[in-house]
């Protein structure tokens, strides 16, 4: 017997439905998935769809927090602002939980899922910025410091 | 006037205007016959209203007498016949009242979902279907004959003069060509029928923007009114709004009306929550008392957003959570408060959805699924806070480097002259050998070792150019040159200064290549890092040095054939040292063009590194999403240590 629940298989069936909206839409939900070519897109969100599955599945915050970091890394190598990788993982969930709410209006599971998939977002955006405040914290210790080595040269 | 016996909320109204001081428009508005219209008299003194008035109730009677009898259609269209020959008949009894006339725009509901609308003349019949306007008539007008046979364009018809001109009306003729058109209506569609007062005097988007609000028949046949008034008012205005039952509430009305209202009746438990989860202890509000610290914050997210959820934006919450977390952080404060006092009061949010989900399940949800929303626009704020605060710092950071190398140059500078091997090569750079900073002066092995360095060809330290050769005479005045040269410039031009030097040095060489200039200029080029400032400094100073050096040529005292002589040496002496300085910029350059194509495809490699470790997690992840324990309450069911 699965033991991938209900609800994640919900997501599975809506994935590529979510996947076409967001591709249609990108310019217009978030401008730094708007510059992005179809491939990268494609790749960028796909990427995203499949952990919110997992995270779905599991409910694994430690596993959600991991991908987040990866994540955030990897758009900063690519010189995108955290706040604009907040701004479209964000788009990202709310687009697939209008997917959700409007695929499977009226029904308990789709019901369930919207509001699911709206609390993974806010989980998201909570964890996206709990890295931008510890990475934050390290920046201002690291001022700190160099202030203070300053100060000491000019003694 | 509004009536409301139907499913179909209608309301119509009409105005003299501005300018005239009689109002020729009519109105029916017969709930029980499903019978509404405008008409829109004219035709000399006192027969205008009179032509209107004439038909409106003829059109009635016939419609209240015959409607058992004929089909929808031909109601309507014998009924408008009816009014024409009852003007006509009047007009032809009373010789003052002769060529008098009306138009007439007339909608039957034969049902909630079916009407049929006739027309005669230029009064028109809109339809709002969503939210897009279109003219469901056409005028009866000479020009619009024309257009319609295509004499004239359709943007000459608008600067014609004749363009009110009607070419069909109620009263001409005892007969009348009635136009007719029969609609389905749809949840939510909005028709008006109005006389050329309103459209003549209030713009298309005007009157689609109105249609569209969203506001009650009756205000919109005000706003309407007002608008065309507002253009000018220079004829009678009326306004007829026909609206279709609504199709049931969407998910976004429910939350905007029942949500909101439900959300703000239950605003004291959401305080009481937010008290009891330790809000007035959190270090945000320290120093406030308790019940200002409850106001302050957690009424003020409260009613932000019941005002969001009213108008479905989000710019309430927003702009709370900026307010709130803006002067937190100037003063230094940490992000955990800020979490801390968000949780608490997304807590007491949720408490309050949970309470509306126990009594109204559907209600319920849709209101979680905005609060949730809303939660994300603070949490979409804070980041953005978090954002530009960890900008600014990077900002910082990036000068206080800066500074400290300066002084680590500075310090170097100060303990040990300009050496050879100062310019990184590929892949050696001081910073990666921790503890070995040169620190030899320059010797004849450090030279030799420079001028067997391989180099741009066009450069090449051992390449033969012509010896100066030149007397001891020119030599001596090519010294003194320098001197007086050094002599003019000011304690602060050091770098010149060190040009100076470099020229005499170039100029005096009778070595026969380059190695002179290479050397002079690499002992110049030393001094000079590649920084923010470019080598551009490095480049004004050889010219100032060059102007200083061949001025003050003329003030050697010797011949001038010996001047001229050091003239020259001096400008190739120059050349030389450009050219080498030059030289040795591209060559510093290049090896950072290497290192870049290296970093390039290392930056390759490692995306694709990581594409292929993000593509291994998620596999990892499903294969670890099937064998959770589905038993456990979800955010619970996994403790993966990644």
């Amino acid at each position: 017997m699965s033991t991938v629940p209900t609800l994640a298989r919900s997501y599975e069936a809506l994935r590529p439905k979510v996947l076409q909206r967001l591709l249609e839409l990108r310019s217009t939900l978030d401008p730094s998935l708007g510059r992005l070519d179809d491939a990268t897109a494609r790749a960028q969100i796909g990427a995203v769809l499949d952990h919110l599955g997992n995270f779905i599945a599991t409910g694994d915050l430690g596993l959600h927090r991991a991908f987040l970091h990866t994540f955030l890394a990897m758009r900063a190598a690519e010189a995108q602002s955290p706040a604009s990788v907040l701004a479209m993982l964000v788009a990202i969930g709310d687009t697939a939980a209008q997917v959700a709410q409007e695929a499977a209006a009226g029904t308990p599971d789709g019901t369930e899922l919207t509001l699911l998939l709206t609390r993974v977002t806010a989980s998201t955006a909570r964890g996206v910025n709990d890295l931008i405040a510890e990475e934050l914290g390290r920046r201002v210790a690291q001022q700190t410091e160099l202030t203070r080595r300053a100060r000491e040269g000019k003694r | 006037m509004t009536q409301q016996a139907s499913p179909i909320r209608i309301a119509g109204d009409t105005h003299v205007g501005k300018v005239r001081t009689m109002n020729e428009d009519a109105l029916i508005l017969e709930p029980r016959l499903g019978l509404y219209a405008v008409l829109d008299g004219m035709g000399g003194a006192n027969a205008g209203d009179v032509a209107s008035q004439l038909a409106r109730d003829a059109i009635r009677d016939f419609v209240l007498h015959r409607r058992a009898e004929l089909a929808p259609k031909a109601l309507l269209e014998a009924a408008l016949v009816a009014g024409s020959t009852a003007v006509f008949t009047a007009a032809q009894q009373h010789r003052e009242r002769h060529g008098m006339g009306t138009t007439a725009v007339v909608c039957l509901i034969v049902d909630p979902k079916h009407v049929v609308i006739a027309h005669v003349g230029d009064s028109r019949a809109y339809l709002l279907r969503e939210g897009r306007l279109q003219t469901l008539t056409r005028d009866h007008t000479i020009v619009e004959d024309l257009v319609e046979r295509g004499l004239l364009a359709p943007e000459e018809a608008e600067r014609h003069p004749y363009k009110n001109v009607l070419s069909r009306n109620l009263g001409a003729r005892a007969e009348a060509r009635v136009d007719l058109l029969e609609l389905e209506l749809r949840p939510g569609d909005r028709l008006l029928l109005c006389s050329d007062g309103l459209y003549g005097y209030a713009s298309a988007e005007a009157i689609q923007y109105l249609l569209g609000s969203g506001d009650a028949p009756e205000h919109v046949t005000r706003d309407l009114i007002e608008i065309a008034l507002r253009g000018g008012g220079g004829d009678n205005v009326s306004a007829l709004v026909i609206e279709a039952p609504a199709a049931a509430p969407s998910s976004t009305q429910v939350v905007r009306t029942s949500g909101a209202v439900a959300w703000w009746q239950h605003r004291q438990r959401f305080l009481q929550v937010a008290s009891d989860g330790g809000l007035t202890k959190n270090p945000i509000v320290r120093g406030l008392a308790p019940q200002e610290a409850i106001e302050l914050v957690a009424l003020s997210l409260c009613q932000a957003i019941y005002h969001d959820l009213e108008k479905s934006t989000g710019v309430n919450v927003w702009t709370f959570a900026q307010n709130l977390a803006a002067g937190w952080f100037e003063r230094g404060g940490d992000w955990k408060a800020v979490r801390g006092i968000v949780d608490i009061l997304g807590g007491a949010a949720r408490a309050v959805v949970d309470d509306i989900r126990a009594r109204d399940a559907k209600l319920g949800f849709l209101l979680d699924v905005a609060v949730s929303r809303a939660l994300i626009v603070v949490e979409l704020a804070l980041g953005g806070l978090l954002a530009e605060r960890l900008r600014q710092i990077d900002s910082d950071l990036i000068e206080l480097h800066g500074a400290a190398l300066d002084t680590v140059e500075h310090d170097t500078l100060e303990t040990a002259p300009p050496i050879e091997g100062s310019i990184e090569r590929p892949g050696e750079r001081p910073a990666d050998r921790p503890g070995e900073r040169p620190a030899e002066r320059p010797s004849e092995r450090s030279i030799d070792r420079f001028i067997d360095r391989p180099t741009i060809p066009f450069l090449r330290p051992d390449r033969p150019v012509t010896s100066s050769g030149e007397s001891s005479e020119v030599l001596g005045a090519i010294a003194k040159a320098i001197t007086i040269a050094r002599g003019r410039l000011s304690p602060r031009a050091e770098l010149v200064a060190q040009i100076l030097v470099a020229l005499e040095t170039v100029a005096t060489d009778s070595g026969g290549n380059f190695a002179a200039a290479v050397l002079a200029a690499r002992e110049l080029y030393g001094v000079r890092s590649v920084d923010n400032a470019g080598v551009m400094p490095l480049f004004d100073a050889l010219d100032k040095a060059r102007v200083v050096a061949t001025s003050s040529v003329h003030q050697v005292r010797t011949s001038p054939a010996i001047r001229v002589r050091v003239l020259r040496a001096l400008c190739i002496a120059h050349q030389r040292l450009v050219a080498a300085a030059t030289g040795l910029v591209l060559e510093a350059v290049v090896p950072f063009g290497e290192r870049l194509r290296e970093v390039q495809v290392v930056t390759g490699e490692l995306r694709e590194a990581v594409a292929r470790a993000e593509q291994r997690r998620a596999d990892l992840e499903r294969k670890f999403a099937t064998i959770v324990d589905p038993s456990l309450p979800w955010g619970a069911r996994g403790s993966t240590e990644w």
